[in-house]
């Protein structure tokens, strides 16, 4: 292995995985995919010419996790993804009190969401990452990022809300 | 600005997208309207509970070593170093490899055919299953060029990037988009008509740097996109969706698309303006 493709990709690997681990939901999954994902960023490392390596091993890593949930979806359905255009309303009735929102809620939550909605929300509140590094991981303009970011906010708030009131119908 | 102007706003205002004039102006706005001060209060609250709640999964123990392994599997079974492989054996990873940093320089071909145009293709192929529609139609595309130009349009009101030159005066935006750009979009001013300039920026179309021109009808603004035809000339079409119309047509070699939320009537003045003030 060329040691400058060792030290420009493996120090994403934590990147690559968490966002592998997010899309397809498994641990096992998500190995598989990283594994294959370096084999293809190795592969066409020479193609490789600019200084964000993080984002060039995570567009080849969503590629690989896309590949392998078009060939799952057939056996299992999953949620109509919808980017809709125009602004998102922002919640003001009844507001949601984040400061109380538990882990494993939240993360229940994201998984519900169309992994378009989960991988915007992943790259963005996880990574750190600029509207300009997610448009060009998941190859759409930054406008959709903009959009795509506060509707995958907001039906993460649904979600959460659903989850919470059917937990604490549960526990009545 | 008012909570309405605000609003919309606040999302890239918090992730720190937004421009410096903008950031002046929605953080006065909230040091003197409570209510949008407390939906902020509420949007940084949440933003703070996904960064914080939501765990980062790291690589399980042993993935580096699994990972280095493979590696040196796949370069003992490659005679040569991957500068060196034959372009057909790498042809198979161009599906999954992405093609944008890749695409500025790449001299293999296939069969003839830049690798990169499959690159694209496998690209194209993949997205259009995503969104669940055929790219082969030129139809589809035609939409789908009509839909991220009134994208671009959207988020040029939201954020920060309406316009990179301000200016109503003809003679400094023209020059401006000199030495930016490998053509040269006709500007003109059409305040007589109804639709001052307001000025022009860089902004990406169809996969490459198209010139915007930023037009005003009274408060609304008109987003004219320039690029290049390139032997793919845009027929003369409208289309509507959610209150907003695109509009294109091809004159001298260069596409144009007009996107806004003015009335079909008032954006058909406004190209018969530009166009006979434009074409000779």
């Amino acid at each position: 292995m060329p040691s400058t493709f060792e030290q420009t990709m493996l120090p994403h690997l934590d990147a690559a995985y968490n966002l592998a681990r997010w899309l397809l939901r498994h641990e096992h999954d998500a190995e598989d995919a990283v594994q294959d994902a370096f084999l293809r960023a190795w592969r066409g490392f020479e193609r490789f010419h600019g200084s964000d390596g993080r984002g060039w091993l995570l567009t080849i890593v969503r590629n690989v996790c896309y590949t392998r949930l078009r060939e799952a979806r057939r056996s299992v359905p999953t949620e109509a993804f919808d980017d809709g255009v125009g602004t998102v309303p922002l919640e003001e009735a009844n507001p949601i009190d984040w400061s109380q929102a538990r882990s494993a809620l939240l993360q229940r939550a994201l998984e519900r969401l169309a992994p378009e909605f989960r991988e915007v929300l992943v790259l963005h509140e996880l990574e750190g990452m600029s509207y300009r590094d997610i448009a060009a991981v998941a190859d759409i303009p930054i406008g959709t990022v903009m959009s795509r970011l506060a509707r995958a906010r907001q039906k993460l708030g649904s979600e959460l809300r659903t989850l919470s009131e059917t937990e604490a119908a549960h526990e009545l | 600005m008012n909570c309405d102007e605000v609003r919309p706003l606040l999302n890239a205002s918090l992730d720190g997208e937004s421009d410096l004039v903008r950031q002046v102006e929605v953080d006065a706005h909230l040091r003197g309207c409570p209510r949008c001060a407390q939906l902020a209060a509420n949007l940084r609250a949440r933003n703070a509970a996904l960064r914080h709640q939501l765990p980062r999964f790291t690589a399980p123990a042993g993935l580096a070593a699994r990972v280095q392994q493979t590696l040196a599997a796949e370069a003992a079974s490659v005679p040569a170093a991957p500068t060196a492989a034959p372009a057909s054996t790498r042809a198979p990873e161009a599906s999954a490899t992405p093609g944008q940093p890749a695409e500025p320089r790449r001299p293999a071909t296939l069969l003839g055919f830049p690798t990169w145009r499959f690159t694209g293709l496998a690209a194209s192929i993949a997205l259009a299953m995503l969104v669940g529609y055929n790219w082969g139609a030129s139809g589809a595309r035609r939409t789908r060029l009509y839909n991220e130009a009134i994208g671009e349009h959207v988020r040029s009101l939201q954020a920060s990037h309406l316009l990179d030159v301000v200016s109503t005066d003809q003679h400094t935006v023209k020059p401006w988009f000199d030495g930016k750009l490998d053509f040269s979009p006709p500007v003109v001013d059409l305040a007589a008509a109804g639709f001052p300039l307001a000025g022009g920026r860089l902004d990406h179309l169809d996969h490459r740097t198209a010139a915007a021109l930023v037009y005003h009808r009274r408060l609304h603004p008109i987003n004219l996109f320039v690029w290049p035809a390139n032997g793919d000339e845009a027929s003369e079409r409208t289309y509507q969706r959610d209150g907003y119309t695109a509009e294109s047509w091809s004159h001298g070699g260069l596409n144009y698309l007009a996107v806004s939320e003015i009335p079909r009537a008032d954006l058909d003045t406004f190209i018969h303006a530009y166009r006979s003030a434009t074409e000779q």
